[in-house]
């Protein structure tokens, strides 16, 4: 069995400030994290491997310093990590990330690939039924539970609804999408994070994936980011009223309620 | 790449379950009316599904020009590879200009699936779209947790397709008198199926929890609640309220709501009138995913928790004092007994 899981660095989305005069973010200082949902789809690979065995590759595209976030895949347990890494690659959107990741996919060999549902700084949910699609495969979306049966080649899983969950069955190959719901990812020991960094992280270039320059990065992007710019939220700054008159307060509540036509 | 001038139409998927219309559906509709006139172009909406006789009914007073019904036993339930196919032989056939999808579970998987079969742009969990005085159009969506917006355009491809969030417009009746033209297709499902299947729906959300993309009023509940028990003083408060339950990762993690209720950064992001936070810290997690809310409300004991920071309006104090108070202000008078 051959799992692939991609993976993303992201910045500390908690972390991150927005400067109170220029009204832009405040990168500096904003430590990069592996993305957060994909530590759940590297658990449960690393999972789905003690039970029924085989290899994980994580593979990523992003720049050199990537290699860290790979470095913690590794950490964890993956067995190869791959980092797509290429002036063509940048300022790719989501169709050029989907499509660059499709067709390293394609290479390095495939059964199951696992994907974060989301990555927490574009924030889109996309590029994982993307790389589906465009390797002409079934994929289940915000997996809460997956059972792999190895007869059949099939995945179990059950995918989050708005009010609950679905129960789908799909064949090998399949893409899946990892909610926070799947399970409880594994910290690696400093023993096993010293033993990563002495890994090998294997660079792919456009040319090792075949990729032209117009299909991938910025030229091969559908969308364009025209402008952007900081949000400003109109919360905060309200009435703060204490326990020492509690009836007062709260038919004040109630006052804010009617107000609002909520009751 | 070549864009296709003569691509016209805006295009609405709409979303139906269990023969219910998602509302959703109709605040894409009322969106997708004001792309339509200011483009002069047509307004179509779609619905995939099995029996959808009585859909048209539904949307005809939110301005479609034109209702397009796929039904059929392909169709039956939502599987995003059939769906695309399907929507994938419409677009080819007729050739829209945009097409808007909700940001929802379902919504984001057909949408995306399609994008990348057409090999098209897709904006994802927009909270607005507008035609810019030059005639294109104009995403925006939210990035890093709220904290950045981005406007898109997508100059070398059509249809241009975005996903919308739930709750960013009031569903608008458009006092349109044409009446739209309905017409039924049956899906052709042309590519070799694939190997996958629907096995069960299974509902996990209490009824009085509410959909927390769709209630006016979310009450977030946090681990102040302190047990399971005490979840329900929180039910009957939502009741009074009309209002959906959704809470912190604290309290889904202690098994006291499930997963699908989870709010924040890895766990729903949602748009009430009103977030009501019940002993709440209000870490960023949480908090970026109720920034779009127009009111939050924090009840909490501890003066100096975060969550005051962005409230509308506080009381400091312990919840189980106020909640019995506040269910009794909103309880109907008991009726008089002679
Ligand atoms: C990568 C990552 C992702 C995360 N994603 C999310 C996410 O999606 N959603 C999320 O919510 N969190 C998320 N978190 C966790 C987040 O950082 C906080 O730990 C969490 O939100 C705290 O939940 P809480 O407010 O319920 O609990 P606490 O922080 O423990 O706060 C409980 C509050 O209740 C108050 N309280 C206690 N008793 C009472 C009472 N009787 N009456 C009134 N008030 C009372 C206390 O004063 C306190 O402020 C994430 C964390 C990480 C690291």
């Amino acid at each position: 069995m051959r799992i692939v899981v991609c993976v993303k660095q992201v910045p500390d989305v908690a972390e991150i400030r927005i400067d109170e005069v220029t009204h832009t973010l405040v990168r500096a200082g904003v430590p990069s994290i592996l993305n957060p949902f994909d530590e759940f789809a590297v658990e449960e690979a690393l999972r789905i491997r003690e039970k029924h065995g085989g290899t994980i590759t994580a593979v990523s595209m992003g720049p050199l310093q990537a290699k860290e976030a790979l470095f913690k895949c590794l950490a964890m347990g993956v067995d190869r990590a791959v980092l797509l890494t290429d002036v063509f690659f940048a300022g790719a959107d989501t169709w050029a990330t989907a499509k660059t990741l499709a067709m390293a996919i394609q290479k390095l060999g495939y059964d199951l690939i696992i994907c974060g549902m989301k990555a927490v700084d574009g924030e889109t949910s996309q590029v994982g039924p993307e790389i589906a699609e465009l390797l002409g495969m079934p994929h289940i979306s915000y997996v809460k539970r997956v059972e792999v049966e190895m007869e059949s080649k099939s995945i179990t899983a059950e995918r989050m609804t708005e009010q609950g969950y679905q129960l789908i069955r799909a064949t090998m190959p399949c893409l899946l999408t990892a909610t926070k719901a799947l399970n409880v990812p594994r910290i690696p020991t400093l023993l096993h994070q010293m033993a990563a960094k002495k890994k090998n992280v294997e660079i792919m270039k456009a040319v090792d994936i075949g990729a032209q320059r117009e299909e991938v990065g910025l030229p091969g992007s559908r969308t364009q980011v025209t402008k952007v710019y900081t949000p400003q939220y109109r919360t905060g700054g309200g009435t703060i009223l204490t326990s020492e008159n509690l009836p007062n307060a709260v038919a004040t509540l109630k006052e804010l309620l009617k107000k609002e036509r909520i009751v | 790449m070549m864009v296709d001038e003569n691509s016209t139409g805006i295009w609405v998927i709409g979303e139906e379950k269990e023969g219910k219309l998602a509302p959703v559906t109709l605040e894409l509709l009322t969106i997708g009316r004001q792309l339509a006139d200011s483009l002069r172009q047509e307004l179509v909406v779609v619905i995939i599904g099995h029996q959808l006789e009585h859909m048209s009914r539904l949307l005809v007073d939110y301005g479609p020009d034109k209702i397009l019904l796929v039904a059929g036993e392909e169709t039956r339930y939502f599987i995003p590879e059939t769906y695309s196919e399907v929507l994938s032989a419409l677009v080819e056939q007729r050739k829209p200009f945009a097409i808007l999808f909700p940001a929802t579970y379902d919504g984001r998987d057909v949408a995306a699936r399609l994008a990348a079969k057409l090999g098209v742009g897709l904006a994802a969990d927009c909270t607005d779209l507008k035609i810019d005085e030059a005639g294109r159009f104009v995403q925006v969506r939210p990035a890093f947790g709220g904290n950045l917006m981005a406007v898109i355009h997508q100059p070398t491809a059509r249809p241009q397709l975005a996903t919308l969030r739930p709750r960013m417009v009031k569903p608008n009746k458009s006092g349109r008198k044409v009446s739209p033209s309905v017409e039924y297709i049956k899906p052709r499902i042309s590519a070799k199926p694939f190997t996958k299947s629907l096995l069960r729906t299974v509902r996990e959300v209490a009824e009085e929890s509410g959909n927390l993309d769709e209630a006016e009023v979310v009450i977030g509940v946090g681990r102040g609640i302190g047990s399971s028990e005490n979840m329900r003083i929180v039910n009957h408060l939502a009741t009074l309220l009309k209002a959906a339950i959704g809470g912190s990762r604290g309290v889904v993690d202690a098994g006291w709501l499930p997963h699908t209720q989870q709010i924040g950064l890895t766990g729903r992001v949602i748009s009430p009138k009103m977030y009501m936070a019940l002993g709440i810290s209000g870490a960023v997690q949480h908090l970026v995913g109720v920034r779009t809310a127009k009111e939050i409300i924090a009840i909490n004991k501890d003066p100096e928790a975060p969550i005051f920071k962005v409230a509308t309006f506080g009381i400091v104090a312990d919840m189980f004092s106020v909640i019995p108070l506040l269910a009794k202000e909103l309880e109907p008078p008991a009726p008089q007994t002679t």
